[in-house]
């Protein structure tokens, strides 16, 4: 980086003379005339120094201060001005300059800073905010505290009511509320919360921005409200709201009323003793203000507070109405006390850390929360009235009667309102409860932040009180979403291995106990472990069954644990492995892994009907499942069994399925893809058999197991019978080497199915692309 | 040529009328040198039936005033509902709850046969109306508002929101808040929440807003203590005519 480069952006000319200077002074320099001008020499060039005035036509100084910092962080920026205010040097140093420089300057005094300024790139910055004056160099010591009785407080107060308006809270209604005050006595320091937001007075209930004169060449005056004005009593949460709103109006293109409103308002502050009971501020960090008043008050007992210097003009009216002392260890101890206190007294919180808020909201845009709040809401547009945060307006035009002259007068607006995005050709682009609703709460959680980097929400718990539909909160929103997204995480994490896995890749020792041909293909093994102890599995799990020296499968198991201390699996010979299994006779070794992922959902199923629908070999795992409730028969509805095989000579277990048919309230249907001459039965694919089944929709679990092209015409199925989602159980297949969701074979989007399946809701599938 | 105005009043207390003059006297000036009032019974004898715009006082609740209103229709250009009877039906609807027959009796006794009485409608139950100018009264500053909208040829910015709306502006603690109850949040704000702010509640005279949330409303109102019967009769109020049998559901 060149060491001595500096670049001047100003777009006065006599900045040209600034540069001829430096240069003559051994510097390299450059200028711009505007912020764009000087973000595109940036982004080809490396400078050490930037001076950059203010004001700039276009794109404001701190607006360009913002992009430089992030293209150029290591750029060293000495803002400079011909209008200074403690708020824009706040300001200015907030967003990373090393200097506030107020216009005129010497050339000898700026080579020095100049210079210094490249000297000590790496040092860090002062605490101390200087505003380097021409005649009077004032430094403002920020965070002072001092002691104040509440004589010389009402003294302080009092005077200020003399020379300004002065807006302060009073009681209201057994509630208080921010009103203009003639006398510290009708002021209230110790409340909860005001009705009313105290940013009101900076974007009022109707504001005049523009007079005109209309005719053949109409006259427009821009109106800005220049009223000395005092808030009194200003509690940090709203501190931070005006915080916010300074943002929004007093960077990049600056709002001349707002700031003209802001500037000649002095902000007293005062720490909150009795917090609201819906309050959350100390959740979103707004429970105390770092910036943003003149003056700050605690009360600290014994008729005195302590008051906090914010500003210059905080300082100046201090000195010139109030006398005050340095604090004495103990009351500044008192003051801690005094907050502490009162930060125990808060009773709602975030369940997360509020920056997780962006990205919990940026994943549940579909999320049924916003649906379901937003139906009772009364588009009262209440909570946004309230809202010290709410910054939105509409503007709207006011003619005389005799139509030569008139008035543009602005007025606050928001998103809850109905018209608030209706255009005039008639479409509303938001224009249900539900995009509303969920737009405020993302604005109050993410689109501020990301534009700004405040949240939109201080959690002063105004909208909560307000709201008579009980929906307002963006703490409830926000807690119920994370809890919901918990729930759903919960869910996908639901692992029911029965059986731990002390030793993950050791398989226990096992040998076959029986082997029974069910087909030309198919056979069923019964094992029993080498240590007699039963299995422990839940229908619909699995194990991986080792064939010692050729590999591992997975295998569903085919018997209930009801059945016996051994277990059973029906397997196709297809495969190494199968097929080595295929050859092995009783009392051969096998190793057993095992059993893994989730079964079929019992408990759900408990008293509801049963509708079972197996393709083929689905017929396998099922079987685990149809012995275990017909076992406990009285536990479950009526069962149908639907089962469909590709022709007569696949039909597996067809004897056993008969015995099952024989059972109470046992209804077995039947179906081949393709008969043959010996076959009388139905003929079809197995979606054939569903219409043909009575069965209540309402109280029927469907269990579907089969081949993988049968699931999605089984379901389509199933939903024209108004089946819900969560009562349409399936299990899939996957390759699953491990068994215990470390090989990444088994993957669907991000679940594995041998953890998190083979059994699956519907539900639960609807959220996996790539399931079926 | 400035436009030629007439004031109409059907049934109702005149109420409205009174109230649209009920402006300072630099805004009569202003309106009298905007527009030239050619049949206002409430303010000069003179009648002519040459205007162009008419504003309606009232409901119509005798089978003789809808041929009138007809006739009225047919010369305005632009027909403005001056006022809760005439935008809403207002308070006259209440009748249509019980039967003429007995109504009449229970009101004139012996003389009730001189009367003749239809159920009570709104205008635009009648004929097609241009404008509203809601409330009871309306306020001074909507009528104003409507007149300059109609001079300028746009369409006036009436609110579509609840009177909560400015209730919340007005920094008033909720009624409910403070005990109370109040049809406010489904009523059509722009009189700056007046009778809130004064201390009482809202009445729901300006009719409610184009998407009420009726059944919400009625929630809130059962919250706070309210049985479906004394909810129905503070929306049917002003509101007893067509809007109230949404949340008789």
């Amino acid at each position: 980086m060149p060491e001595n480069s500096v670049l001047i952006v100003d777009s006065d000319p006599a900045s040209r003379e600034t540069a001829a200077w430096l240069k003559g002074a051994g510097f390299k320099v450059a200028t711009a005339a505007t912020g764009e001008e000087a973000l595109s020499l940036i982004d080809n060039q490396d400078f050490s120094v930037m001076l950059l005035d203010m004001r700039l036509p276009g794109k404001h100084g701190l607006g360009v201060l913002r992009e430089v910092k992030v293209k150029r962080p290591w750029l060293q920026a000495i803002v400079t001005t011909d209008h200074p205010s403690v708020e824009s040097a706040t300001e200015a140093l907030k967003q990373g300059a090393v200097d506030y420089l107020v216009k005129p300057f010497s050339p000898q005094d700026l080579e020095k800073l100049v210079k210094d300024t490249i000297k000590s790139a790496s040092k860090q910055k002062t605490v101390h905010v200087q505003i380097k004056a021409k005649q009077t160099p004032a430094r403002i010591s920020y965070q002072a505290t001092f002691v104040i009785s509440r004589d010389s407080l009402k003294n302080l107060v009092n005077s200020l009511i003399k020379e300004r308006e002065a807006i302060g809270v009073r009681a209201r209604q057994g509630k208080f509320a921010y009103d203009k005050v003639k006398n510290f006595d009708d002021l209230a320091l110790d409340y909860d919360v005001t009705v009313n937001p105290p940013t009101a007075f900076f974007i009022p209930a109707c504001e005049t921005i523009l007079r005109y004169k209309l005719g053949p060449t109409p006259e427009i005056t821009p109106v800005t409200d220049t009223t000395p004005r005092v808030l009194i009593g200003v509690h940090p949460d709203d501190i931070n709201a005006i915080n916010l709103l300074d943002e929004v109006f007093m960077t990049g293109n600056p709002d001349p009323n707002y700031a003209a409103r802001r500037q000649n308002t002095l902000i007293i502050g005062v720490d909150v003793l009795t917090p609201l009971p819906s309050s959350f501020a100390p959740s979103m960090g707004s429970y105390t203000a770092e910036s943003g008043y003149d003056l700050l008050l605690t009360d600290i007992g014994n008729s005195s507070y302590m008051v906090t210097v914010g500003s210059e003009a905080g300082a100046q009216v201090l000195a010139k109405y109030a006398q005050v002392r340095e604090p004495t260890v103990a009351e500044t101890a008192r003051q801690k006390q005094v907050r502490d206190e009162a930060l125990s007294k808060y009773r709602l919180f975030l369940d997360m850390s509020r920056d997780k808020i962006p990205n919990l909201l940026e994943n549940n845009y579909d999320n049924p929360y916003w649906k379901m709040r937003s139906e009772t809401c009364l588009n009262c547009g209440s909570c946004i009235m309230v809202c010290p945060t709410c910054f939105c307006f509409d503007v709207q035009d006011d003619v005389s009667l005799n139509l030569t002259d008139g008035e543009r007068i602005r007025k606050p607006d928001g998103c809850m309102l109905v018209d608030f995005s209706r255009v005039a050709a008639g479409a509303n682009f938001r224009g249900d409860k539900v995009s509303r609703f969920r737009h405020r709460m993302y604005h109050k959680g993410k689109y501020i932040l990301d534009r700004y980097g405040k949240f939109g929400c201080v959690g002063c718990g105004r909208c909560s009180v307000t709201c008579l539909a009980e929906i307002a909160s963006p703490l409830e929103a926000y807690n119920a979403i994370a809890a919901s997204e918990t729930a759903r995480e919960k869910a996908r994490r639901t692992i029911t291995n029965t059986r731990p896995q002390p030793e993950l890749y050791l398989p226990h020792l096992a040998s076959i106990v029986k082997t029974t041909p069910l087909s030309s293909r198919e056979s069923l093994f019964e094992f029993r472990l080498k240590d007699g102890h039963k299995l422990g599995h839940r229908p619909g799990q699995f194990v991986e069954v080792y064939v010692f020296g050729i590999g591992e499968s997975p295998i569903s198991l085919t018997s209930s644990p009801t059945r016996d201390h051994t277990f059973e699996v029906a397997v196709r010979n297809v495969g190494n492995v199968t097929g080595a299994l295929h050859r092995m006779e009783a009392g051969a070794p096998v190793g057993i892994r095992g059993p893994f992922g989730n079964g079929f959902p019992l408990e759900q199923m408990e008293g509801k009907d049963l509708l079972f629908i197996a393709g083929g070999i689905g017929i396998f795992p099922l079987r685990s499942l149809i012995q275990y409730v017909l076992d406990k028969r009285e536990n479950y509805g009526k069962i149908n069994l639907l089962f469909g095989a590709r022709s007569p000579a696949e039909r597996v277990f067809a004897g056993e399925m008969a015995e099952w048919s024989k059972a109470p309230d046992v209804n077995f249907m039947e179906t081949v893809d393709k008969g043959d001459e010996s076959w009388t039965g139905n003929v079809g694919v197995i979606t054939t058999l569903i219409p043909k089944v009575q069965f209540d929709p309402k109280k029927t679990v469907a269990v579907v197991v089969g081949p993988p092209i049968m699931y999605r015409f089984v379901i389509n199925e199933l939903k024209k019978r108004d089946l819900a989602d969560d009562n349409i159980i399936v299990s899939l297949e996957r390759k699953m080497k491990c068994g215990v969701g470390k090989c990444g074979n088994c993957q669907i989007n991000g679940v594995y199915v041998c953890q998190e399946g083979p059994v699956f809701s519907l539900t639960r599938l609807r959220t996996l692309r790539e399931a079926i | 040529m400035k436009p030629k105005v007439a004031f109409f009043d059907f049934t109702s207390c005149e109420g409205c009328q009174l109230d649209a003059l009920n402006l300072d006297v630099g805004e009569v000036l202003g309106l009298l040198g905007a527009v030239e009032i050619v049949n206002f019974r409430e303010v000069k004898t003179d009648r002519s039936d040459d205007y162009d715009i008419a504003f309606i006082e009232g409901s119509i609740t005798k089978e003789s005033e809808i041929p009138r209103i007809e006739a009225i229709r047919k010369q305005a250009k632009v027909l403005v509902a001056l006022g809760a009877c005439a935008c809403t039906g207002g308070v006259n609807c209440l009748k249509n709850a019980y039967k003429p027959d007995e109504l009449l009796k229970g009101v004139y006794g012996e003389c009730a046969s001189y009367y003749n009485t239809i159920l009570a409608r709104p205008v635009s139950a009648v004929v097609p109306v241009d404008a509203y100018i809601r409330g009871c009264p309306p306020t001074t500053s909507e009528f104003l508002k409507v007149v300059k909208a109609a001079l300028l040829g746009k369409r006036p910015d009436i609110p579509n929101y609840p009177v909560c709306t400015e209730c919340r502006i007005a920094g008033n603690v909720c009624v409910f808040q403070r005990g109370g109850t109040c049809i406010g949040p489904v009523t059509r704000a722009g009189c700056d929440a007046l009778c809130v702010s004064s201390g009482r509640f809202c009445w729901g005279c300006r009719g409610l807003v184009d998407d009420p949330n009726t059944n919400s409303a009625k929630d809130v109102l059962a919250r706070y203590g309210l049985t479906l019967d004394q909810i129905l009769e503070r929306f049917k109020i002003y509101n007893s005519y067509s809007e109230v049998s949404q949340c008789q559901k």
